[in-house]
Parts: structure tokens; sequence; C-alpha cells
């Protein structure tokens, strides 16, 4: 059975009645010269963009929170000190290398890669820009190619995500551990504790857009969110965006969730043993996780790419060719996260680490949980022709018992600990 | 041709049909689910003094999944099928899962007072129980290699907590770290030869992969995957050679741990091993057979001379039950030879059913003696007779039946399993009766040993004050004894019941 | 080309699987269990299993080998355990025996085994096919299998926080008469 007939059996099946063949189409012929430095291209601007984005990252962070402390910010290196991050880079490149004696030396040198590849390596899944105009769908012709602009699109794109994110906590947690030293443990348990328990709420809250767009590639659930009211920002009910939002802070172990590198406990947290180049990996792939983990935000809810629209009418940008209008729109999109990231840190003081694992299992998992079945209730009813508020009634109130239940267990629980006292 | 569904595969993709799901059937298993949640949330608002509502509560519970098993062995004579065969409902689950549901009504019986007086978490642990039985009752109906697994672990995990309920007692610890490390191995062991079953004939599905075994023209996998299947099997029935963790589990965990480690957890493994022996590897009778015949002549005859040595009461009932294990295999061994057939089910079937009794008869007086002497040893049970007649009598008719003495209950499963292996007709089911009678006799020896203390001792530290039984326990013993009795004398009482042609029936579907 | 992938990934498992043993150092260990767990999940994705290789990436790699380093770390079992003290000193050429004679037996299977195995229908992946015939597959035939396991982690997280608790036994228990 030829491919593209399989891929023909799914499109009436598919939940949003969308055509969305997924995949590039750069790789379905034969594998010649072109498409090959089509990928060759791809790779070379995705690494670029990735360092030069981190840069922009550093300074923008620097610069934006030295506003709203009223103070000047890096303001000497290039033209508003822009270049300050490159400076910055090159003396700890010239920086003494150090490599502690109690230190595990292979697993101290492999730490940081641990941690820094899997940064780059999120970005080739998500999709950068595109040609949504005229019904295209995101597909642009480059060198004659027709391709989509991102790196790769495997159908199970978004996983990808999740697996490179749980494989970044080995790199902090190595890197603690390798150190031989008692503070950089700390943090890294701390810090693979928190990574490992905020997952569950991403992956829960992922989960609710998966259900609404009913695949697991990012180039279709892009593709699913057509117009502003199809967003899944608003088909998911806000609230797995306002979950994911808060579980991506944690996973990037951004303020007001820093417990990593609390200065006043740790010293300076997973990476105190480091230095130089090493340091600079880890410096580096953090930044490159805000900026990613932003860029899968913009995917995931605010439908990527795509221009917003209502109806069939979408906001166009004059003068700039519908190729690179979808990139226009993305760095938009993103530079709204980026400044939220940004104003977070600057505005808000870190929890307590009993604070952060109760907001975690108590709050944002029992919550994402509790919105995904809904959300699952109401896809079932639909294909069933059930009445919706009827689905929607019962399953809020059951739904509702089982908080009471929830509520009521940690009640009791938290009452006997009280009366058994510190026996934990 | 060995791929039959391939083409189901590919017409999968294209539509999906919701299984039909077969309420009344799943029944049993549901009412254990609601069950395992009602105790897990009524456990944790009660105080420490009412802990012992618990008890009654999964008592409740168990009888109450015991309805709808009637209800379905009345309603429908015909097997119910779900998911594609995967999941069958037929007189042969039925009948099992009834001897699962009583044999852990009679466990809560004994336990209770065990677990009250212990300082033991009471409610974790019937929640504990009670999945290990929805485990067991699951697996009676599975037919499909994945469900098997998945009964299989549900059944062992939280037999390891439970093993290790004692948690201040260096003993216990050990039983629970013994029994997991060695059951993990074991699960290891089978799913790999599971993995082979499935990756040579390309279906979980044990009919299907019956279909696709040729035999005498066996692939040198599928041979490998039947002898890791059948030793990961071994491991959970505790057959010599994979014998060596139940001694020590049975003598380390709470009494009635080992009970139920004993009798239920063990017929659950004898379950998986008959569904899988019979339907999905019985074209694999060249492999199959010699290995169980070797497995059953060494766990007999093994088990038999290590209880000969014990004096702990306790470690002489585990090999003692290690032996019987031995004597369910037997009719395994013979099937599809001769005229062996359909008794072959029937045969282990009433095993098992009687093993139960009897077995968990003998482990309650354990239990109610060594609640005044606070000993394991044999003979602390010196003068019994004396001061508890009533305990002596009844410890007297679970000796006689474990060891084969007619008329009682355990003399009927003997007879049935030997009928069984003789009417199988050659030179090999002769050998094995052969064994079987002589590890009859030396079997004997020691039940007797434990009756000679029991009648003619006095008592070792001359306390004749009588022993108060706590009535769940009297009630325990009431079933059974009555059950062990009223078996031997009434046999046709069950060999009706036990007369079950559909699992093997499901072969010529 | 696929050869390529298979060797590679086979080094993998097998390298990891080594040093899974081999290690001295526990945490090392598990890096090498990391290892053989990403091996494992190429193969998936050279057979277009995808979605069962990011699941073996996220559950097994993500999640299961990174708690066995946090018990690892928090217990501070950083030094080998001293393997010197023999119990039965027959036990371990024994159990070099059996391993080696089972790896033997079971590689001569598979070699003589290679080329009667029919193959199996073809799984051709386009776009999300596979993931939609794995969870059809789930959620038809094996749901019941499927919905059982949820059963299972309760218990296994009821008993292991019993297990683990310091404070034995409520305190409010009778002592027995």
């Amino acid at each position: 059975m030829a491919v593209s007939e399989l891929a023909g059996l799914f499109q009436g099946d598919l939940p949003m009645g969308s055509p969305m063949v997924t995949g590039d189409p750069l790789l379905d012929g034969p594998l010649l010269w072109a498409p090959l430095i089509v990928v060759a291209i791809k790779v070379l601007v995705i690494f670029v963009l990735g360092l030069v984005g981190t840069m922009f990252m550093v300074w923008f962070e620097r610069k934006v929170v030295a506003g709203m402390q009223n103070r000047v910010g890096p303001n000497k290196a290039g033209p508003f000190g822009i270049l300050q991050t490159l400076a910055d880079g090159i003396k700890l490149f010239f920086k003494e290398d150090l490599l502690p004696d109690r230190a595990d030396r292979f697993v101290f040198r492999l730490a940081p890669f641990l941690a820094f590849v899997p940064a780059f390596l999120v970005w080739s899944v998500i999709p950068l820009g595109g040609d949504y105009s005229g019904g295209r769908d995101g597909i642009v012709t480059i060198l004659g190619q027709q391709t989509r602009v991102q790196l790769a699109d495997p159908p199970i794109g978004i996983l990808l995500v999740l697996a490179m994110s749980s494989i970044a906590v080995y790199g902090i947690m190595l890197a603690g551990w390798s150190s031989g030293s008692k503070y950089p443990l700390l943090g890294s348990v701390r810090a693979s504790a928190q990574m490992i328990s905020y997952e569950a709420a991403l992956g829960l809250s992922l989960a609710a857009v998966l259900v609404t767009s009913g695949t697991l590639s990012t180039s279709g659930i892009v593709a699913s969110q057509t117009t502003l009211g199809s967003w899944n920002l608003v088909t998911t009910g806000f609230i797995p965006f306002i979950v994911f939002l808060i579980a991506a802070t944690a996973e990037l172990n951004r303020p007001p969730f820093d417990l990593v590198e609390a200065e006043q406990e740790l010293v300076g947290g997973f990476n105190t043993e480091y230095s130089s180049l090493r340091f600079a990996l880890f410096f580096l792939a953090e930044f490159m996780n805000t900026i990613t983990m932003s860029a899968i935000v913009v995917t995931l809810f605010l439908g990527g790419p795509r221009p917003p629209a209502i109806g069939n009418t979408a906001l166009t940008i004059p003068l700039i060719p519908g190729a690179l209008e979808g990139t226009i729109w993305f760095v938009l999109k993103l530079l709204v996260f980026l400044y939220f990231y940004v104003w977070l840190r600057a505005t808000l003081p870190r929890l307590r680490y009993d604070q952060l694992m109760n907001l975690g299992w108590k709050v944002l998992i029992p919550i994402s949980l509790g919105w995904f079945l809904l959300l699952a209730a109401i896809r079932v009813g639909d294909s069933n022709g059930w009445n919706v508020i009827a689905v929607v009634v019962i399953a809020l109130v059951s739904l509702g018992l089982g908080y009471l239940l929830f509520t009521a267990a940690l009640r009791v629980s938290s009452r006997q600990r009280d009366r058994e006292g510190a026996m934990y | 041709m060995i791929f039959a569904g391939s083409q189901s595969v590919i017409a999968q993709i294209n539509q999906w049909v919701a299984p039909t799901i077969d309420w009344h059937a799943l029944a049993p298993e549901l009412v254990l689910i609601v069950g395992i949640n009602l105790v897990l949330f009524i456990d944790l608002s009660l105080g420490a003094a009412k802990k012992w509502a618990m008890a009654t509560l999964t008592g409740l519970v168990f009888l109450a999944a015991f309805i709808p098993v009637v209800t379905l062995a009345v309603i429908g004579d015909a097997s119910r099928e779900m998911f594609d065969g995967r999941y069958v409902v037929d007189g042969y689950s039925l009948i099992l899962k009834a001897i699962f549901l009583l044999a852990a009504y009679v466990l809560v019986l004994m336990s209770q007072n065990e677990l009250e007086e212990g300082g033991y978490y009471q409610g974790e642990f019937y929640v504990l129980m009670m999945c290990s039985v929805l485990g067991m009752v699951m697996m009676t109906s599975a037919r499909d290699l994945i469900a098997i697994f998945v009964a299989l672990e549900l059944l062992s995990i939280p037999a390891y907590m439970m093993a290790a309920w004692r948690k201040r007692d260096s003993r216990s610890n050990e039983a629970g770290v013994k029994y997991y490390l060695l059951g993990v191995f074991a699960s290891a062991v089978l799913l790999y030869g599971m993995s082979f079953l499935y990756g040579t004939t390309g279906s979980t599905k044990l009919t299907d992969i019956g279909a696709s075994l040729v035999d005498g023209d066996l692939l040198g996998l599928q041979v490998l995957a039947v002898v890791f299947v059948l030793g990961g099997l071994a491991f959970k029935i505790s057959a010599v050679p994979f014998h060596s963790w139940a001694p020590d589990t049975y003598e380390g965990a709470p009494t009635p741990v080992t009970a139920f480690l004993s009798v239920a957890s063990k017929a659950a493994g004898f379950v998986a091993l008959m569904s899988i022996v019979m339907l999905a590897l019985a074209p694999a009778n060249s492999v199959v057979r010699p290995m169980l015949w070797v497995l059953a002549a060494l766990t007999m005859t093994v088990g038999n001379v290590m209880a000969l040595r014990q004096t702990n009461i306790v470690r002489m009932l585990a090999y003692s039950s290690v032996s019987q294990g031995g004597f369910i295999l037997m009719p395994l061994v013979v099937i599809g030879t001769g005229n062996a057939g359909d008794s072959v089910l029937r045969a282990v079937i009433v095993y098992l059913l009687i093993y139960a009794f009897m077995n968990l008869g003998a482990f309650s007086i354990v239990i109610a003696v060594a609640r005044r002497t606070r000993s394991g040893e044999i003979t602390s049970f010196g003068g019994l007779f004396g001061y508890a007649p009533g305990l002596a009598v009844l410890m007297t008719i679970f000796m006689a039946s474990l060891a084969g003495i007619p008329p009682l209950g355990g003399w009927i499963a003997k007879f049935n399993v030997f009928k069984t292996v003789l009417d199988a007709g050659d030179t090999a089911a002769y050998v094995l009766a052969l064994i079987g009678a002589v590890n009859t006799v030396i079997a004997a020896a020691y039940y007797m040993r434990v009756l000679r203390q029991v009648w003619m001792a006095p008592a070792p530290d001359g306390d004749v004050s009588p022993i108060k039984v706590p009535s769940s326990i009297q009630a325990a013993l009431a079933i059974t004894a009555v059950g062990t009795v009223l078996l031997g004398v009434l046999p046709g009482l069950v060999l009706r019941f036990g007369d079950i042609t559909d699992l093997t029936g499901a072969l010529a579907r | 080309m696929e050869l390529l992938v298979f060797v590679a990934a086979s080094a993998m498992v097998l390298g990891g699987a080594l040093g899974v043993i081999l290690m001295r150092n526990p945490v090392h260990s598990a890096l090498g269990l990391v290892l053989t767990l990403f091996g494992v999940a190429v193969h998936f994705v050279a057979l277009e299993a995808h979605f069962l290789a990011a699941v073996q990436v996220i559950v097994y790699a993500g999640a299961i080998v990174v708690l066995f380093l946090f018990v690892i770390m928090l217990l501070g079992v950083d030094s080998a355990e001293d393997l010197k003290v023999d119990g039965l000193t027959i036990q371990r050429p024994l159990a070099a025996i059996i391993g080696i004679g089972t790896v033997a037996i079971v590689s001569v299977a598979v070699l003589r085994t290679r080329s009667t195995i029919a193959a199996g229908p073809a799984l051709e992946a386009s776009g999300d096919s596979n993931i939609r015939l794995l969870s059809r597959n789930l959620f038809s035939d094996q749901v019941l299998a499927f919905e059982i396991t949820s059963v299972l982690l309760i218990v296994a997280v009821a008993g292991t926080v019993l297990l683990t608790r310091k404070q034995s036994g409520p305190t409010g228990a009778r002592k027995g008469s």
C-alpha cells in the first residue's frame, strides 16, 4: 500500500475535519542534491539563529530588568550595549578551565553537553515561519524545493520536545553530582526533583492541546489553529495555557522557581564548580531553553507562525512577501513571552521549596488533569452526539466530587501528620 | 500464514470500533475495583480504634464480588468473550474465580485478629489484598499474553509488599526482599519468553499462538520461548528448582500472608500455567511435556524431603506446599495424551479447590495456636489435644487431608490426579505416578509427626489453659473444615462442577 | 544505511549493558543504562515506531533512570560495594557459566531461526499511522489490561509509601490479650 494511499485514509478520520497531511514535502521525492542543500541550509540557519538569539536574549533580559529597576544596563559594547554578551562570551572563553579534585572527570566533562545539546535539538521541530497566505499551509519554496520552515517534522514532533527536556535533566543532575561538592549536589537534586515534578503538569496540559488538535506533529498543531477563535489558547479554554506557562517557568528553573540557584542557600547552584567554556555552555543552554520554551508555547497555543485571522481574512503585513511574514509573526509572538519571563524575574520573589512542590503536585497537576478529562469528555460527547451542556454539567459535577475527595484526603493526611509529629 | 491477523491490522487503521464490553461478565472485577477505592477512602477517615471495620468491609466486598460469579454461572452456560476472545468468562474461569474469592474471604477472616493485635497498617493491607485478588480473578479469564502478564504482576506486586508487612522484623523484610527480587527476575524471564513467542508467531492471543505453532517443527526460538515461559511461571508456583525463595519468604512473612502466598498466589500461577500450556503451547507438547515432567517429579520429591527435616511448622508447611505444587503439576504433564484429555483440567481445578480448603485450615490452626504459644516450632503443638481438643481434631483433619487419607478431601484430589495420569497410559506417565505414590508416603510421615505432637506429646511449657479462638478464626476454621470433609465425603459435588471442556474446546475454534 | 543504524544502535545497547554490569561506580552504571535505553529507542525509530521511541526516552531515560540516580545520590552509595565477599564460592563461576550458556543458546537459536521467521505485516509509517494503530490496539483489544495497569500503579504507590514510612504501625493499636 502506497504511502499516499495510507495517508488518504486518515483524512476523513481527523477530529477537526481539516486535511492535515503532516510531514515535510521536501523529503517525499528522491533525495537529490537540492533537498540536501536545503536541509544543510536549515541546519546552519537554526544553529546560527540559536546562538544569536541566545545572545540577544541575554542582552534583552539585562536591559529590560535594568529598565524596570531604573538603571541603564549594559550600554558600552556596541549600540545599546548589544554586544555585551559577545564580550562576556569572549571573557569566559579565555578564563581558566578548572576541574575540581574530587570531581568525576568523565561525567564532569559530559554534563555541559547533556544540557546544551537538547536545548539545540528542540529547535529542529519548531515551525519558525512559513507562507500561510492563499492556503499554502506554511509551505515555502527554497531552491525550487517545496518545504516547511522547520528543520524536521516528525509525526511525534511535540514528544521530541518532552524527550529532550527529560534529557536536559541529566545535564543538571550530573553536573551537580560530578562536582564532588555538597552545594552543587543539593542544587542539582533540587533541580531534577523540580523538573520531574513539573513535567507531569506540563505533559498533562500538553495533552489537552493534543486532544483538540488531534496530532502530535508540530506543523499539524499549527495547521489546526487557522483563526483566532481556533487558537488552542481558546479551544482548550485558557486553563491549560496558564498551567503550561507556570510549569514551563518551573521547568526552566527561572524565577520565581529558581531554587536551583538560590544564592543565599546554595552558593551558586549546580554549576558552582564550573568555569570557562563549560560554564558558558550551561549559561547558553539556560537562556536558549527560555527561548525554545516560549517558542513551544507559541506553537502550541498561539498558532505558531500563522498570522492572526478572523474567519477567512488574515491580518497581513503590507510590503513583506508571504514567505517571510510567518517568521515575523512568530518572532512577534515570541517576544511577548520572552518579555513575560523577564518581567517575572524582575518582579516576583522566589518560592520556598515546599511551596514549590505543593503548587506542582497539589494544584497544577490536579487542575490540568481535571481539565484534560473535561475536554476529553466533551470530545467523546461530541462524536457520540450527546448534549454538550449535559456532558459538561455531569463532567463538572464528577470532577467536583473528585476534588472534594481529594481535599478531604489532603486534610486528613495533614491532620495525621500533625498528630504523629515530626516523623517524616 | 503465520500472521493471520495482518489483514485486520491494515483494516484497523481506517475504522475505529469501540470494543463491546459485557458489563455483567466484568462485574466481579468491577466490584473489586470499587471495593478497593471504597476501602482506601473509608480507611482514611477512620480512627485507629475503628480500623477493624476494614476487615468486615473487605470481607463484604469479596462476598459481593461472589454474587455476579454466581449469577453468571446460573444465567449463561455459553462462554462470554470480549476483546476478540482475549478475555473469556466461561465455566473454567468462573469456578476459579469462585475459588479465589472464597479463599480470599477465608483469608480476611484469618488476618483480622493478627493484624489488629500486631500493630500493622490494616486498611492498606486489605487494599493490597484486594488488588492481588483482582489480579487473580483477572487471570482466570485472561486469554492473551499481555493480559496474563498484567494480571500476574497485579497479583504479585501487592504480595511482595504484604510479605514485608511486619516492618520492624528483619525476617519479614528479608522475606519481602527475597520474594521481590526473585519474583521480578522470574517476571523478566517470563517476559523474555513471551517476547519470543510474540516475535515468532505474531500474536499475543493464546489461541492464535496455539494455531501458529507447528508440532514437531518448532523453531529454535520457539523452543527457547517455551522454556523461558515455563521457567518464569515455575518461579510463581515455586516449583523446584525455582523454589528457593519460598521457605524463607513463607517463614518471614506474617502468617496470614504466608497462607495467602501458599494458596491463592500459587493457585493463580497454576491458572496462568494452565491457560498458556493448554491454549498456546499445546502444539509444543514435545517440549512442554518433558519439562513439566521433570518439574513435577523434582518438585514433589525435593519439597517432601526438605519438609521432613523442618522443625518449624510454617517452614514445614512451606515445603509441604512446594511438594503439593508438584502433585498439581502432575496432570498437566499428560495433557493431550491417551485418554487424559479433559480430565486434566478437572483434576487440577479440584486439587486447587481442596488444597485451598485444607491448607488455609492448617494455617488457621497455626495462627490460633501461635496466639498463645508465640512460637512456630512443631514442638509447641505438644499436648494440644489436652487443652484444646477442638483444635486438635481439626488439625488432624487438615493434616490427614494434606497427606491424602480417605475419606477426606485431599484423598479425592490425589485420587483424581493419579487417575488422570494413569489414564494417559504411557511409560513416562506410569513412572511419574510411581514417583507420586512414593512421595505420598513420604509426605504422610511429616504430617503424622505433627499429629504425634498434637495427640501424644505433653505441653512443652506445662501451660494447659484453654486457647481462646477469636470468632473470625472460628469462622475460617468452620468453612475450611466443612469444605475439606464435605468434598471428601461427597466428591460428586465438585467432580460434576469441574466438568469443563470450554478451555480445551476453545482450541478447536 | 539501515544496517549502519542497526549496528550503531546495537553497539549502544550492548556497550551500555556491559557498562551497567562492569562499572564500579553506580552512577556510571546508571548512565550505562541510559545509553542502552537510547540504543533501544534508536532501534524503535529504525523500525518506524516513533511513538515508542519517544516514550522510551521520556519514560525510561527521563523518569525512571533519573529516579535511580536520585536514590543513588541521596543514599550516597557512591562507592562500589565490596564484591570480594562471597558466601558460596561456587556461585560466581556457576553464574558465569549459566549466563554465557544462555547467551550462546539464544544466539544460536536466533541465528538458526533467522531465515525461517515470516516477515510481519508491513507497517509503513506515513504521518502518524503508527501512533493511531498503537492507540487503536491499546484501546480495543488490550483495553482491560491497559485499565487494570492503573490499579497496579495505585498499588505500587500506596504500598511504597507505607513500606517507607518511618513511623511503624498505627499508634492506637491494641496489644494482644
